[in-house]
């Protein structure tokens, strides 16, 4: 576990979890990795980790990871790595792109990754290598460190994808 | 506010007002595809349309209720679109979605104490002219969220078809739900669009077969699965059912009503009960006030994005057990003239118009008086679901 996570510089309430308007940050839909919630969470995955909050005052997995524990209402919290294992809990099969920049992905499976260490921690998630007819409720996962990227857009970032472990 | 692993939400503490409110009036604008038309022409005319159906003047309305969503159609736009200039009491806790149905709480508080006679509650959108500047079209709300941004649409998990197929898929790994179970809400609603006039698919028939045969875009779900994208709105009128019973038509009364609330929002991905909506607190809430049972219903219209948010409001709701969804909707059980639990009998938004629940509480009241396309016999008492996520609302009316 990592040292207590200084507190986001941002506004605690819900409104400043939002941006109003069209989405004009131009690397959207890449994560914006310097946000101050989340931005553990993608440096660890540049390091082929996977990290999830655990709250200081009570010890249960804070995802996502916001300014209060919902079971505690306790603040401070920090990042803990996790096994990268889990079960998959459901998936979908995409053949039409929501998005201009998810165009060179169809077909794609997005998927909610239920962690062993806490199946209530569910991680969304990619489904890669594997043919998405051979998916079934439960069946074991495992992270994969992969770079992401999109349509008409800039850069790249290493993302936590799964595979049939 | 702490609370236990798996404790998922909570009821608002709503006081009794059963009895206390009337909706006197209502009308809805024409409903269509991109028509070029702007959210306060919209929304104007669904207003013109309640206040000749309630035969009150745009004088006569001294309150009025609209949701905080962009648009819509506050005390400046109404004195500006009718060209008038007295006071008027507002509240941003109407519209559509979950307000549609939670508006009457509100009003009656009003009306108790005198700020306001005649409450108008009225929402809109032109999503359907506007959906290309959106990012994924009606998925915006969702892309402004910042912990979306950073933690799901990096992902592909992204818009709402996509997350409400996931939990179509987990509804049918748990409960057996079947592709044919939710084709059967898809059918029953096209059936009562080709039967009302004013529903945008009126003229597009929609079999079993023919939904059976459409592709998977989102496997498990069809296009039939989801909800159009329109330009459409609608406006209900609330008042004492004293002042209702001069009115030219039948009241509708509003007899119970109750507002669920989940804590995970529309963080859907991390809400305990994967496959539930908070019709769950709401609809027993909205039943004791009103003194009935999801058994007295003879009509149920709730807010449809989805077959599976249909399916799930059904169960979360009281009509059947949780998880029996699939086997109860099946079959003509909602369609009007089944005699048993008749569906959003003008189309719903699955096939009337995604003008986010406005019009189902119109359909109810239409219902109520008995002058609907597709008239359900003898129909005493309506309810209306809303949803939106984070809150889920019943409001149950009865012929007055």
């Amino acid at each position: 576990m990592t040292a207590s996570t200084p507190k986001p510089k941002v506004k605690t309430d819900e409104t400043s979890h939002r941006v109003e308007g069209h989405i004009t940050r131009s690397t959207f839909p890449l994560p914006d990795v310097t946000w101050p919630y989340t931005a553990e969470f993608w440096a660890a995955a540049d390091r082929h980790e996977l990290r999830i909050p655990v709250c200081d005052t009570c010890g249960r997995y804070r995802w996502y990871p916001k300014a209060t524990c919902l079971y505690c209402d306790g603040e401070p919290y920090s990042w803990s790595e996790v096994s990268g294992r889990g079960t998959l809990f459901s998936w979908v099969v995409v053949a039409h792109p929501f998005l201009p920049q998810f165009a060179d992905m169809v077909p794609y499976v997005p998927a909610l990754v239920a962690l062993e260490e806490d199946p209530a921690v569910r991680v969304p998630t990619r489904m890669v290598d594997c043919d998405p007819a051979d998916l079934t409720f439960d069946m074991p996962v495992t992270v994969t460190f992969r770079e992401i990227a999109f349509t008409g857009v800039d850069g790249s970032v290493t993302a936590p994808l799964f595979v049939p472990a | 506010m702490a609370i236990e692993p798996g404790e998922w939400g909570y009821a608002t503490d709503f006081a009794d007002v059963n009895g206390q409110v009337a909706i006197c009036g209502v009308g809805d604008s024409d409903m269509s595809k991109a028509s070029g038309r702007t959210t306060t022409e919209i929304v104007g005319q669904a207003v013109e349309r309640a206040l000749a159906d309630a035969g009150l003047e745009p004088t006569d309305i001294d309150g009025l209720m609209y949701s905080p969503m962009p648009e819509q159609f506050g005390v400046a736009a109404f004195h500006e679109y009718f060209g008038t200039s007295h006071d008027i009491w507002e509240s941003k806790r109407g519209g559509g979605t979950v307000g549609a149905a939670t508006a009457p709480y509100h009003a009656a508080e009003a009306l108790r104490d005198g700020r306001a006679t005649y409450v108008l509650n009225t929402f809109g959108v032109a999503w359907a002219t506007q959906r290309g500047e959106m990012t994924g079209g009606p998925g915006e709300a969702h892309a402004q969220d910042l912990f979306k941004q950073n933690l799901e649409i990096p992902l592909g998990w992204f818009p709402q078809p996509v997350y409400f197929a996931t939990i179509a898929r987990r509804h049918m790994h748990d409960f057996g739900t079947t592709e044919e179970q939710l084709g059967a809400i898809a059918v029953a609603c096209r059936r009562h669009a080709n039967l009302n006039p004013e529903a945008v698919m009126h003229e597009k028939p929609l079999s079993m077969e023919r939904y059976l045969a459409s592709p998977k875009f989102v496997d498990p779900f069809r296009k039939e699965d989801c909800c159009l994208i329109s330009d459409g709105g609608g406006a209900y009128i609330m008042t004492t059912p004293e002042r209702a019973a001069d009115a030219p038509k039948r009241p509708a009364i509003v007899a119970g009503l109750g507002m669920g609330n989940a804590y995970t929002g529309t963080h859907w991905a991390q809400q305990p009960a994967f496959t539930s909506t908070p019709s769950v607190f709401s609809a027993p809430a909205a039943f004791s006030m009103a003194g009935l049972t999801p058994a007295d219903v003879d009509l149920f219209t709730c807010y449809d994005p989805f077959t599976i948010v249909t399916l799930m409001q059904i169960e979360d709701s009281g009509f059947c057990e949780k998880g029996a969804g699939g086997e109860f909707v099946a079959g003509d059980t909602l369609h009007y003239d089944s005699g048993k639990l008749a569906h959003n009998t003008h189309g719903g938004m699955l096939s009337h118009a995604y003008v986010l629940g406005i019009s189902h509480v119109v359909e109810v009241v239409r219902q109520l008086r008995g002058e609907a396309a597709a008239q359900v016999a003898d129909c005493e008492v309506g309810v209306y679901g809303g949803y939106t996520g984070p809150q889920g609302s019943t409001l149950v009316l009865t012929k007055g």
